[in-house]
């Protein structure tokens, strides 16, 4: 049997810039290595500067690796067939503000050897998928973060690809539009396309990759499957619902009674801010 | 999900150099670059009234005017396509770095070649367009001066008893001022040297980080190929009971081959004053022009290749 192809497989990579002519190399990528089996999402989570854009860049063929290499679906990076099948949208995109957001997508589309009624029909999923049929008409100078991010996306998705990478793709958008894409790559990944973001929105992270990467200084530093790096083996957490106060303290007393056994924490558990948000806003929308 | 499903065919580099292309002339005609044309037509309407400085005797006068309407027409188009040559190019490739735009183009299946190519032809069909269009005005109205004349002229010919041998010579002097291919090969002569300028201005641009950069040494380079022949030819006629043979024609080469030589294009002011453009003069300017351009698109190619992003 043979073996499937990595989505992505990145081997020892590393990254060097050159500053000035008397200072060392600036090392912007330390040996990293990814490797992303076809389906997964995953997340490459950092602070600024510590090498998730160009780690990204140089997986599409845009950076040249100092050492080490890149390949997609098993096709050498630095080739331009590895870029057949991967969709990108890069951090903070800028589109050409004189096309509409259905010339855009046409452009991206003819790009790629896509053409007539197929294209039309594409475009139009497309614009359906990310919300914008409205906006289709209206050239992108006009349009706000959000929808730049969505129609970022919809040029990433125009050839169907099945790899799809999304530098910091809520980056500036309100929660509202940052749930909206999430939502996107919830969809992705039930196609069975592959994702490979990277986000400083932790929690966002953590909702929709099944994989993750902390990379700081250039370095990986962990990796692997987020249930097993954020699970606490030691920790057991138990969730009721409508449990009376004679019930809590029971299971106190028993948990006291027993000799290994201590309770960390108790109390009720909290929303985050965002589904506050989100629940709020469209309370206020639906009521009006 | 399957994508051959979607994607009809492999793109080949000509399909995907004219979307680039297209798209490039898109971008720079809704910059409203044409309204320069109306600036034309006002230079073209006042060169009918511009009076040069005339020495032969009264039955040319009116050739004059047909003189001074090609002069101002190929000084303007020359002028417009220059600087839509060198402006546009610089402004593209930068913008598009700029922007993060060109992440999205090269992320896609893009060969870099095809984008280099597709911008240089997108900017040479906004340069030949606008060229076509000024060169049908001028035509236009150099065809109406030149009937206009004709019929004046041979009727004070006629007043004046002229032989019909004389008339027929002055009716061949005066459509010899008209709307001529000649013109026509000037014209198309432009259009070559804003090609070569364009193709420079990509070079400088694959290297340089702004558009103000790009611009001002592709206006350098531009001025200074039109001495170089000259400057060349001043210091190694100095230098010949010095310096090897050899050594000089390597050198004059490779002058040539990195700074092209616009005096030859001088053949523009020939046509000008009526003279006939031979067409092994097209041909060999059309031949320089071809060779400047692949020689500068893969050029950029060998800068554009190894750029990082």
């Amino acid at each position: 049997m043979t073996e499937i192809p990595a989505a992505v497989e990145i081997r020892h990579l590393v990254k060097d810039f050159k500053t000035s002519f008397k200072k060392q190399p600036l090392r912007a990528v330390d040996d990293v290595s990814i490797r992303i089996m076809p389906g997964e999402v995953y997340g490459l989570i950092g602070p600024n500067g510590s090498g998730k854009s160009t780690t990204m860049k140089a997986l599409l063929g845009l950076v040249a690796p100092t050492s080490g290499e890149c390949s997609i679906f098993g096709k050498d990076s630095l080739k331009v067939d590895s870029r057949d099948e991967v969709g990108f949208l890069p951090e903070n995109p800028y589109f050409y503000k004189h096309l509409s957001g259905e010339e855009t997508l046409k452009f991206y589309g003819k790009l790629c050897g896509i053409k007539g009624a197929k294209l039309r029909e594409r475009v139009g999923e497309l614009l359906k998928l990310v919300d914008l049929e409205g906006a289709s008409h209206r050239r992108i100078g006009g349009y706000s973060k959000g929808m730049l991010q969505r129609i970022g996306l919809a040029q990433a998705l125009i050839q169907e690809p099945r790899l799809v990478i999304l530098d910091e793709p809520t980056a500036g958008v309100d929660p509202v539009g940052s749930r909206e894409i999430r939502d996107l790559i919830f969809k992705l990944k039930e196609q069975g396309i592959t994702v490979f973001l990277c986000s400083h929105l932790l929690e966002q992270v953590q909702e929709v990759c099944d994989h993750v990467g902390i990379i700081f200084r250039g370095k990986m530093v962990r990796q692997g499957k987020l249930d097993d790096l954020i699970s606490i083996e030691d920790q057991t957490e138990l969730i009721l619902k409508d449990a009376s106060p004679e019930l809590v303290a029971e299971i106190k007393a028993l948990i006291e009674r027993d000799t290994s056994a201590e309770l960390v924490r108790s109390g009720k558990p909290r929303t985050t801010l965002e589904r506050l948000f989100l629940r709020e806003t469209r309370i206020q929308e639906t009521s009006k | 999900m399957n994508p051959v499903s979607i994607i009809q065919s492999i793109p080949s580099h000509v399909s995907r150099i004219g979307v680039i292309a297209l798209h490039a002339f898109t971008q720079l005609v809704r910059m409203k670059v044409f309204y320069f044309l109306a600036f034309f037509a006002v230079i073209l309407i006042a060169s009918n009234f511009f009076n040069l400085p005339q020495h032969e005797g009264p039955e040319a006068a009116g050739v004059n005017i047909l003189r001074s309407i090609k002069s101002w027409s190929l000084g303007a188009m020359t002028l417009f396509s220059v600087v839509l040559s060198i402006v546009a190019t610089a402004l593209l490739l930068p913008k598009d770095v700029e922007d993060r735009t060109l992440y999205t183009i090269l992320a896609k299946p893009v060969p870099r070649i095809d984008y280099l190519a597709g911008k240089l032809l997108g900017v040479l069909l906004l340069v030949f367009i606008s060229l076509l269009i000024m060169n049908l005005l001028m035509t236009g109205i150099l065809q109406i001066r030149t009937n206009l004349l004709v019929t004046d002229q041979v009727a004070m010919a006629e007043s004046r008893g002229w032989p019909a041998e004389d008339i027929a010579l002055l009716k061949n002097d005066i459509l010899a001022q008209g709307p001529t291919f000649s013109l026509q090969g000037a014209v198309f002569s432009v259009f070559l040297r804003a090609t070569i300028i364009a193709s420079m201005a990509l070079l400088i641009s694959t290297f340089s980080s702004s558009t103000l950069f790009t611009t001002i040494i592709a206006f350098l380079i531009y001025f200074i190929g039109h001495f170089q022949a000259d400057a060349r030819a001043a210091y190694f006629a100095d230098q010949a009971g010095t310096s090897d043979g050899w050594i000089s024609k390597l050198i004059t080469l490779l002058i040539a081959l990195v700074l092209p030589d616009f005096q030859l294009f001088n053949v523009i002011d020939a046509v000008i004053e009526g003279q006939v453009m031979p067409l092994f003069i097209l041909g060999k300017l059309t031949l320089i022009g071809l060779f400047y351009v692949v020689f500068y698109i893969l050029a950029s190619w060998f800068v554009f290749a190894e750029k990082e992003f």
